[in-house]
């Protein structure tokens, strides 16, 4: 199968924008979720505290997938 | 429902002499919440009944002695009958107490001889292959010694030969001991440096021998003593915790019950501390249901002669009112939501019901697969039965899980397969296929979802700062919202309206949200946006679910060509990674779809803040 050069460009730019995107969410929620652990040593019961706030930074790699998908939708 | 139930401010005084009775009578109804009274020029706060160091004293005892059995508490064999007095509790706790006392005594001293053996024992395993007897390791007038480790046979073939070049006068005993050489070396007290120094050459370590000083005869016939008696110690010790724990067992219900009653009692003696007082009278703020309260002062006069001035009125505006939820059963789970999060106070909405609406159904658009909805709803109702302390939450999963299986209709997706054998599940949306379709889907969910809570916030603020406040702070940002649809719909030609209608309507959502939220209003701005597309997780986790559950399938579905052998890996396969998926699409759905709720949903109209309601006497 012969692609062209633009098509490859296209498919690793959507790629850039997941990888980055997920290590900056990754690089956030470890942040947190070490602050939360030692907040749970401290007091267990904000583990439900704790996890919640954990994901919150998720929303950066959603952010990421949603260009991702939307540079896909160029490609055709 | 929606709204909290109201509560009025109350103030109860009253002479000293009817405290004790007005505590009890307070204790019993359960209804009031006080606030406590901070000390000030005009009152002090109350001193605790005479009991209460009496009371504290032998709850102190109580909880020690089951912590020290470790005693689990079960519900169901706590008693509610009438206590005796006070002094038969005391004397019976103080008479178990001494008992239990007496038993950790002797396993101390137990304990203590077992570790003196156990060192005892270290040191003759050293010994028990050399043919000396312990009294002969001692100083003599002509001779000296040294014990301790070397490393091998030639080491100790090497100390016999330097030795020999300097004295005849020695002697030496070895064992093998711990993969090393262990030495006794007997020498003439005139060669005891030089043996030193030859010793130190060769890494000797010497030993210290502290224990086995006292004790004469050989080393094994002296091990042997020793084990002995670490046996006996041992079998002792187990007879004695045997004893502690049928005492224990044979008193847990005792116990539990009078922790309770303590408790209880405690409570009642240390009241007077969040209490105003004075020197002959005393006062107690707090608050009480509305609807409740004629029924407490009824009871309270009753049972004070009608001494009491019991004054109340209803909250005002800036009052710190603690909230009682009042919620229908069916939607009652969902509170768990708000104790994790922040009680409303008593000017807004109680969001209960809407978390009741949107939760489902944001966590079954995100797991959305008939057959996992099925398997989810059938565990949560097992798990329901058997952990009953956490109904709430399972009552919410299975909320969650009914919603996911309408979904799973809808996406026409039945363990990630879009078919069931040959037959074609009918589908509104396919969510493996139309990508795009379900990232637009999920951003309008979103936009939905966002201007519902816009909308209630409207009603918040009405409600707590006037019309005008409401319309510019909340409908701003629907306007808002319009201006850019309206821009967006021009630019790309879907509508044929000149541009400029879509940029007044934005601006004067500028000016709107400036007149209502100032510059923090304006400084928000692109939050919109990222609330909105922050839905599109909706999409995302949705979409890792079923890309999962396709791959589980893909690969096992290519082992069914095989032989029985592959088959059963095939099997085996679909099983585990369904599993694994459904525990993940669980947990994902469930946390983001709190998360949205949390973080985009509640910053529209929710600010909470409040206490939860707390009544006297209420077990926590």
């Amino acid at each position: 199968m012969a692609m062209d050069l633009s098509t490859g460009l296209i498919a690793l730019s959507s790629a850039v924008a997941i990888a980055t995107s997920a290590f900056a969410a990754a690089w956030a929620e470890k942040a947190i979720g070490v602050a939360a652990i030692g907040a749970m040593a401290e007091k267990e019961e904000l583990f439900g505290k704790g996890l919640i706030l954990t994901v919150i930074p998720e929303t950066i790699v959603i952010f990421g997938l949603v260009i991702a998908i939307m540079i896909l939708g160029i490609a055709g | 429902m929606l709204i909290p139930d109201a509560m009025n401010r109350v103030l109860i005084a009253g002479p000293k002499k009817m405290q004790k009775s007005v505590i009890r009578e307070l204790h019993k109804l359960k209804i009031i919440h006080i606030v406590e009274h901070s000390r000030n020029e005009l009152a002090d706060i109350g001193a605790p009944l005479e009991n209460a160091g009496k009371l504290s004293e032998i709850l102190v005892k109580v909880r020690a002695l089951i912590a020290e059995m470790n005693l689990k508490k079960e519900d169901d064999f706590i008693s509610n009958r009438p206590m005796q007095e006070l002094s038969e509790v005391e004397a019976e706790v103080n008479k178990l107490n001494e008992e239990i006392r007496a038993k950790s005594e002797e396993i101390k001293k137990i304990e203590e001889l077992t570790a003196k053996e156990t060192a005892i024992r270290q040191e003759l395993e050293i010994l028990k292959d050399v043919n000396i007897n312990l009294e002969d390791i001692a100083n003599y007038k002509t001779l000296a010694y040294f014990h301790g480790h070397l490393r091998d046979e030639s080491k100790l073939l090497a100390l016999k030969n330097e030795l020999q070049k300097a004295t005849k006068k020695f002697m030496i005993l070895d064992a093998e001991a711990k993969g090393k050489r262990f030495v006794i070396l007997f020498v003439d007290v005139k060669h005891k440096d030089h043996a030193n120094l030859i010793l130190s050459k060769l890494d000797f370590a010497a030993v210290n021998f502290v224990y086995i000083s006292s004790l004469s005869g050989n080393a094994s016939a002296n091990l042997k003593e020793t084990e002995k008696r670490l046996l006996v110690y041992e079998t002792e010790k187990k007879r004695i915790a045997e004893q502690i724990n049928l005492l224990g067992q044979k008193n847990k219900s005792m116990l539990w019950s009078y922790e309770k009653f303590l408790g209880g009692e405690l409570e009642k003696a240390e009241a007077p501390l969040k209490f105003a007082a004075t020197k002959s009278t005393f006062l107690i703020k707090g608050w009480i249901p509305k609807n409740e309260l004629n029924l407490a002062a009824e009871k309270l006069k009753q049972a004070t002669n009608d001494t009491l001035f019991i004054h109340y009125e209803d909250a005002k505006k800036n009052d710190k009112v603690p909230i009682k939820l009042n919620n229908p059963r069916s939607i009652k789970p969902f509170e768990f939501f708000l104790d994790m999060y922040t009680m409303p106070t008593h000017k807004e909405f109680d969001p209960t019901f809407f978390l009741f609406l949107t939760f489902p159904l944001l966590f079954g658009f995100m797991l959305g697969d008939f057959g996992y909805g099925i398997v989810t709803l059938i565990t949560f109702i097992l798990l329901k039965g058997f952990i009953p302390k956490a109904r709430n939450f399972f009552n919410i999963l299975i909320f969650a899980s009914v919603a996911t299986i309408f979904f799973g209709l809808l996406f026409g997706e039945f363990f990630g397969y879009e078919h069931i054998g040959s037959f074609e599940l009918p589908q509104i949306l396919s969510r493996s296929h139309q990508i795009q379709q379900l990232m637009y889907l999920a951003v309008a969910v979103g936009i939905l979802h966002i201007n519902l809570g816009l909308v209630i916030g409207f009603f918040n603020e009405l409600k707590s700062h006037g019309l005008m406040h409401a319309v510019f702070a909340k409908l701003g940002w629907i306007v808002l919202q319009i201006g850019i649809a309206l821009l967006a719909l021009s630019y790309f030609n879907f509508l044929s309206i000149p541009l400029y209608v879509g940029i007044i309507f934005f601006v004067l959502s500028l000016i709107m949200l400036f007149k209502g939220e100032g510059i923090k209003g304006l400084i928000e701005l692109p939050g919109i946006f990222s609330n909105t597309l922050s839905y599109a997780r909706l999409m995302a986790i949705g979409l890792s679910s079923v890309k999962l559950a396709e791959v589980i399938n893909e690969s096992a579905g290519e082992m069914f060509h095989g032989n029985i052998f592959l088959i059963l890996t095939g099997v085996l396969l679909l099983v585990i990674g369904h599993i694994i998926n459904i525990g993940l699409g669980i947990m994902g759905s469930f946390l983001h779809s709190l998360r949205l709720h949390y973080v985009e949903f509640f910053t529209k109209f929710f600010e909470g803040g409040a206490k939860k309601y707390a009544p006297f006497g209420e077990n926590k």
